[in-house]
């Protein structure tokens, strides 16, 4: 690291002569390592997916008995209708999540209507920015990935937050330490459809934990727990839910079996699919 | 002259005495609160059967006597097993509408047991708006509203009022305002006592709520023929009917009333 | 109109402040109390106290409910009513339930006297001095020698120990019957014109007193009736009797 000990690192609100602001940065690698969280758009709304490492093995684990989500739920919930997962210092992920659940609160007060994820998204990136602007705070530690579906319109959307204050619309998100693979799997899930087969929320429970299942290969030593998360126009009639019960047993199972073949896969030579993993 | 920085651009304390922040920065209008209800709705009745609830309001929101708005639901579904029927002022009862949804919006955070054990039921929405309608009374900022809260609660059903100076109590049959006077004697003529509830059932509580709101509309000058009716049925759920008419009244005594209007006797 | 001369004089003008004389705006606050009827009374006896209330609950000449407590079995064998102003007897007896449990959370579960219990009311009361709680109180039950005790309260806080007090709409029509009847008030030994002493009641004559107060009063107060509720404390806990009374 060029900028140790150079002073520029020390505090927010003063660039380098370079012109970076290394709080930020510093800030973005706590995120880069810190557990997968993943998003995609779909047809009829979104799902979100989050890797849980089991810190210790005296942590209550996720079981049917406990809604399949356990005791300590990663994914929250703004509003009704748009859910939030973050990777990075999970503390700060639970303040930012605070923070938007005020802003959706007020938003309807002011509107009488659901806050719309964009706006949301637009109102949070102006507070994460906020916090890379003074030397009394510090930036967020984490990257969120915001997605509803917005009751007015119907249409469903993601936005990824990060550290910055920067946010985008995505059409598949992914954040954390297993995020390259996690991206290599959502470019090809998204490119092998077109708009004639477009993806459900449905399927994308699925393939999300399938996704998560195998941005953990490089972290394989580790316990985890997959929570994922869901939007759906239809099936939950646009109100953000977690997803328990047969439905998780399912997509876990699923995920197992696909992730297994693809091991099997690269023991039978294809080095596409190894290749995608790797980069 | 005095030379104090403080105290420069100040009226002098000699001419205008002391100096007070509260009469420099006094607002130009008293602070008020509300003193009288605007835009009104009538009464809500309410009656407990065997196995639930029934509550019914009209759709009018009143103007003093104009007849303002003719499309106002004056029923809220809270949870799956609670309805809040609100008469008095409108647009107090549409700020109490906001606080009922944050109040459920809240009690889904951070909670995946949000719809079945800990989901709110009739006697936790009753208690939240009681305490917000006596704070307000202390304070002297009423919400100008009464309030029945029905629904059903560990297989029984509740039922409990609550109006703007935070009174509260409970009977197996209850209405607010002019319904108070006119349809309770009506109700209690089917439940007068809490062991008449278990020989009520469900078809001749709903009669007795739909008479009743026909009754209402013959004499409460500021009620409409449109109206709604929930139901709160142990086995059944929630059944919220939004359409409903008074129906087969009877006018033709009206032909023979002589003096009070235009015709010659 | 005629004077007694037999001449017509002018009726005398009206009074400036007159509404007809001059047309005023008329000052219009809200009220923030309002009478919800109801009667209470606590008798104590030698081993025991009682406190009643009938279960009426009105607002003007409306019956809002035939069932409504509003005698409360708080714990520590302490009993509790707050008859006036329905609101604010509820606020109360919920703050006193509240100082009751920290209490017992501050105190190691340690019994509340009721001769504490009271000092306490008290404070409640007199915290509200300028915003007034418009309720007559009573509590009840054994004092720290096992004698039965009963404490009444204005709405501001001032307080006594009593051998009995009625309270509420009907106070004023049990109160005489009680001094007569408990305290032996007006009543001479025959022929020697002593007054005859003062005995302890049992429970089941002070019963009796009670049922007699409350039937009279429903037959002479519109807002008292429909239900009468007795809570009785003794060193063996608190025992509730539930009686009916006149519903018109």
């Amino acid at each position: 690291m060029t900028s140790v000990g150079t002073g520029y690192d020390l505090s927010n609100s003063v660039f380098s002569p370079d012109g970076r602001n290394f709080q930020v940065e510093y800030a973005a690698k706590a995120v880069e390592n810190g557990a997968t969280s993943v998003g995609l758009l779909c047809e009829d709304g979104v799902v979100l997916a989050v890797e849980k490492l089991v810190a210790s093995k005296l942590l209550v684990k996720a079981s049917p008995q406990n809604k399949g989500s356990g005791a300590n739920t990663k994914i929250q919930t703004v509003g009704r209708h748009i859910g939030c997962a973050c990777s990075g210092l999970v503390p700060d992920g639970r303040h930012l999540v605070n923070r938007a659940r005020e802003e959706s609160q007020q938003f309807k007060q002011l509107y009488k209507r659901d806050i719309p994820p964009v706006a949301l998204a637009d109102r949070m990136g102006q507070y994460v920015q906020a916090h890379t602007l003074y030397n009394s705070v510090r930036p967020f530690g984490v990257a969120a990935i915001f997605g509803g579906v917005d009751p007015e319109t119907a249409e469903p959307h993601l936005y990824m937050l990060e550290p910055s204050g920067v946010y985008w619309g995505y059409r598949g998100a992914a954040t954390g330490k297993g995020r390259q693979s996690a991206k290599a799997e959502l470019e090809k899930l998204i490119s092998s459809r077109d708009d004639n087969s477009p993806i459900t929320t449905l399927e994308a429970v699925k393939e999300l934990a399938r996704i998560i299942y195998i941005a953990h290969e490089d972290n394989k030593e580790k316990e985890f727990e997959v929570e994922i998360s869901w939007c759906s126009r239809e099936h939950t009639q646009g109100k953000h839910t977690l997803v328990q019960g047969t439905m998780l047993e399912e997509a876990l199972e699923y995920a197992k079996s696909k992730t297994s073949n693809a091991q099997d896969d690269s023991d039978d030579s294809d080095a596409d699919s190894d290749d995608a993993m790797q980069d | 002259m005095n030379h104090d920085p403080y105290s420069w651009g100040r009226p002098s304390d000699e001419t205008y005495g002391q100096y007070s922040d509260a009469i420099a920065h006094a607002p130009s209008f008293p602070k008020m609160n509300t003193q009288q209800p605007i835009v009104t709705g009538t009464s809500v009745i309410s009656m407990k059967y065997n196995n639930g609830v029934i509550i019914a309001a009209d759709h009018l929101g009143s103007y003093g006597s104009l007849l303002r708005f003719t499309d106002i639901e004056r029923l809220f579904p809270v949870g799956k097993n609670t309805v809040v029927g609100i008469s008095g002022d409108i647009s107090d009862m549409q700020h109490i509408e906001a606080l009922l949804e944050e109040l459920e919006t809240e009690n889904n955070y951070d909670n995946s047991h949000a719809d079945d054990e800990e989901s709110l039921q009739p006697s936790y929405v009753f208690e939240y708006l009681a305490t917000v309608m006596y704070q307000r009374r202390s304070k002297m900022n009423p919400l100008w509203n009464a309030l029945i809260v029905a629904g059903v609660e560990d297989s029984k059903p509740f039922l409990k009022y609550v109006n703007l100076l935070g009174v509260t109590y409970s009977s197996p049959t209850l209405a607010t305002g002019f319904g108070a006077h006119l349809a309770v004697p009506l109700l209690r003529r089917v439940v007068d006592r809490e062991s008449d509830v278990e020989k009520t059932d469900m078809q001749t509580a709903t009669d007795t709520i739909l008479q009743a709101m026909k009754v209402l509309y013959y004499r409460d000058a500021r009620s409409s023929r449109k109206f709604s009716m929930a139901i709160i049925d142990n086995d059944q759920g929630l059944v919220f009917n939004k359409e409903l008419e008074v129906e087969n009244m009877k006018w033709n005594f009206a032909k023979d009333i002589k003096g009070y209007g235009t015709q010659k006797v | 109109m005629k004077s007694c001369s037999g001449k017509t004089v002018p009726p005398p003008p009206l009074p400036l402040e007159h509404p007809s004389a001059m047309s005023q705006p008329i000052e219009h606050q809200f009220n923030p109390y309002s009478d919800n009827g109801g009667t209470i009374l606590g008798i104590a006896g030698e081993d025991f106290a009682v406190l009643a209330g009938d279960t009426r609950h009105t607002t003007d000449y409306s019956i809002n409910s035939r069932s409504e407590s509003k005698v409360f079995d708080v714990g520590d064998g302490i009993v509790i009513s707050a008859n006036g102003f329905a609101a604010d007897s509820t606020a109360l007896v919920k703050r006193f339930r509240n100082s009751l449990k920290w209490y017992h959370f501050n105190e190691n579960e340690k019994r509340l006297s009721l001769s504490a219990a009271a000092r306490n009311i008290q404070h409640l009361l007199y915290g509200k001095r300028f915003f007034p709680y418009y309720v007559h109180t009573i509590i009840a039950g054994l004092d720290e020698e096992g004698k039965g005790a009963v404490y009444s309260f204005d709405p501001v806080g001032s307080y006594e120990r009593e051998q009995c007090r009625a309270g509420g709409a009907a106070a004023s029509l049990i109160m005489p019957f009680l001094d007569n009847q408990v305290n032996f008030k007006n009543q001479y030994v025959p022929g020697t014109g002593e007054k005859r002493p003062i005995t302890y009641l049992s429970v089941e004559e002070v019963v009796k007193l009670v049922r007699d107060s409350f039937t009279s009063a429903t037959e002479r107060h519109i807002h008292v009736g429909d239900g009468l509720e007795i809570l009785i404390v003794t060193k063996d806990g608190v025992r509730r009797e539930y009686h009916e009374l006149k519903r018109d």
